[in-house]
């Protein structure tokens, strides 16, 4: 990857008359965890869904690897290096733990119908190659137990870690995950924490994460971009974010449990 | 075992090296059984092929009775009213320009195919359906206009070509393609799409292009089924290939399992042999089929034949003697 990164520059949707984001600068360096945080509905997913091309942004342009990334089809912004996790979760429920990491290598293939007919060496020789890896991966999240289950199957927390296997696969240079913590209990969110920063660190990624949990968030992005109403009002460190007037005010100053995360 | 030919391979070897032993046998056969056996096999196709489209890529298509038109007629024409400028080209041999037509009427199904494809993948659900349900009604409608085939008389006098061997070749071929298309991890994709479009696409995987594919290939032999119909019944005719038509082999795909490639197979075998049994009852028989089908759908919901043990049929036979030579892996 270039030096660039990921770069939105003021980018808007528009609903009819619903404004959902509006004007979003922001840069994901390679390399770097990035956090995306804002109360409900302030367009976080709103912000994934434009960077991976599930919309096309209204005004406004996204850079990926000093390349426009605008208007270009899920699929082939997936090529350019950026993948995905989804609130909820959104696995080929069907499919086996196994096909699920194997589907995503598709980008990397060299067969195609023509070579899945014929069925000759090199075909078989990419495939073995494909279950060597798709093994690998299951292996290092440890998920190879339930390779042969199919993937709804699975218990919630399984599900939510196949996923990002499973976007993995893909092999990417930029991690969106989110909300990877949702529905997870005290001890999964620890374990949560620490898969994220192994996964940065082993696979040399940079990850932008959209949480609510803010231990998760506090704990390991080394930057926050905070969205209120669909307008970016942040940006920092996390104590740089903890500190903000405005974001307190918008965000943790309304939390009546446990007040502001200090 | 020679080393080019895998395992799958040398199954559809074995399969139409059967059905040419078959042909070779089948002047023993009374002319019905025959008949009904080459119905069997066009179904079986005609099933296979559509359960790559509603049943693996979860596309629901009501459309295929009008690929196997399109398939039926340009292979009647070809072997019929073209069939004097073609001969030279064979040296008047049916057997090299009856596979010649069949593979001319797959293809140019298989353009039409993609043709309705195209604009139409977009679309998901009952909406596919309904637009493939009006293509199958426009080309009956163009048939039944085009007075060079015959209009809404048909076409008749098509020559008698199909035979066990052909039927079942097709069959065998057609059930290998669905079946190695599905497996192989391009194949998966397939299945991918027909779980969730979305987070396919999220896994850079061109849901367009699969789609078009699965439609393309189930054209395509939808098309050679439509050609092998044509040249077992004589005649065809475009209210023959209507709605009903198309409506039948989806109730194929449903009752043997979306995305099942045995239990399609096997509810192409029932219902064929079925609605021939029923005959003896006349006026009844929709009926009892009809309620047959009630009956079934109550008692299997999740299809005819869903295998109930934990590994496929395979693990279980590949320890016993005329399939353990076929168990051994290719020494190359």
């Amino acid at each position: 990857m270039s030096a660039t990164g990921l770069q939105l520059n003021k980018v808007t949707i528009r609903f009819g008359g619903l404004t959902a984001v509006s004007e979003v600068s922001a840069t994901v360096r390679p390399g770097e965890l990035a956090g995306l945080i804002g109360p409900n509905g302030a367009g976080k997913t709103t912000v994934f869904n434009l960077i991976t091309g599930v919309y096309s942004p209204t005004e406004g342009a996204i850079e990926f690897a000093g390349r426009a990334i605008t208007g270009l089809r899920p699929f082939e912004i997936t090529a350019r290096g950026i993948a995905r996790t989804f609130q909820n979760i959104r696995l080929f429920g069907s499919l086996t733990v196994f096909d699920n990491v194997r589907v995503a290598f598709h980008l990397h293939l060299r067969q195609g119908p023509g070579q899945s007919l014929s069925r000759g060496p090199t075909f078989h020789h990419e495939e073995r190659e494909l279950t060597e890896r798709t093994r690998e991966l299951l292996e290092i999240f440890k998920l190879d137990r339930v390779r042969d289950e199919p993937a709804r199957s699975l218990p919630y927390g399984d599900q939510r870690r196949l996923e990002i296997v499973r976007a993995l696969a893909t092999q990417p240079e930029l991690l969106l995950l989110d909300e990877p913590a949702a529905g997870m209990n005290p001890a999964e969110k620890v374990e949560l924490m620490k898969l994220i920063q192994f996964i940065q660190e082993r696979y040399k990624l940079a990850i932008l994460l959209v949480e609510h949990d803010m231990k998760v968030v506090m704990g390991i992005c080394q930057r926050i971009h905070v969205l209120e109403y669909g307008r970016k009002i942040a940006e920092g460190t996390p104590a740089q974010v903890r500190e903000n007037p405005a974001v307190i005010a918008a965000y943790l100053g309304y939390d009546p449990e446990n007040g502001p995360t200090k | 075992m020679p080393s080019w030919l895998n395992r799958s391979q040398l199954v559809l070897v074995a399969a139409l090296l059967a059905a040419g032993l078959a042909q070779f046998f089948s002047n023993h056969l009374d002319s019905y059984v025959l008949s009904v056996a080459m119905g069997v096999g066009i179904n079986i196709v005609l099933a296979s092929s559509l359960n790559l489209i509603n049943g693996f890529t979860g596309q629901f298509s009501l459309g295929h009775a009008g690929f196997m038109a399109v398939g039926a007629y340009t292979s009647a024409v070809l072997t019929g009213k073209l069939a004097a400028q073609l001969n030279p080209i064979f040296g008047g041999h049916v057997y090299l320009l009856f596979p010649f037509a069949l593979v001319v009427g797959g293809l140019v199904a298989a353009v039409a195919g993609g043709l309705v494809g195209a604009p139409s993948l977009r679309l998901k659900g009952d909406y596919l359906a309904i637009v493939t349900l009006g293509f199958g009604e426009i080309i009956k409608v163009i048939f039944q206009n085009v007075e060079y085939v015959g209009g809404a008389k048909g076409l008749n006098a098509i020559p008698d070509y199909s035979n066990l061997f052909w039927v079942f070749g097709t069959t065998a071929i057609t059930v290998y393609t669905v079946w190695a298309l599905l497996n192989s991890t391009y194949g998966r994709g397939f299945l991918a799409v027909a779980d969730d479009e979305i987070s396919a696409e999220a896994m850079g995987l061109n849901t367009t292009r699969y789609k078009m594919v699965a439609f393309v290939v189930g054209a395509f032999f939808a098309g050679i089924a439509g050609g092998l119909f044509a040249h077992l019944n004589n005649y065809i005719n475009p209210s023959g290939f209507d709605f009903n038509k198309s409506i039948e082999i989806v109730v194929m795909v449903i009752l043997g399992g979306m995305g099942r490639h045995t239990g399609v197979i096997l509810s192409a075998i029932l219902l064929t042999v079925l609605t021939e049994l029923l005959r003896q009852f006349g006026d009844y028989r929709m009926v009892i089929y009809s309620l047959l089908l009630i009956v079934l759908m109550i008692l299997r919901p999740q299809g005819l034949m869903v295998w109930p043990f934990k590994n496929p049929l395979w693990f279980y036979l590949k320890a016993y003697w005329p399939f353990r030579m076929l168990a051994r892996r290719p020494t190359s």
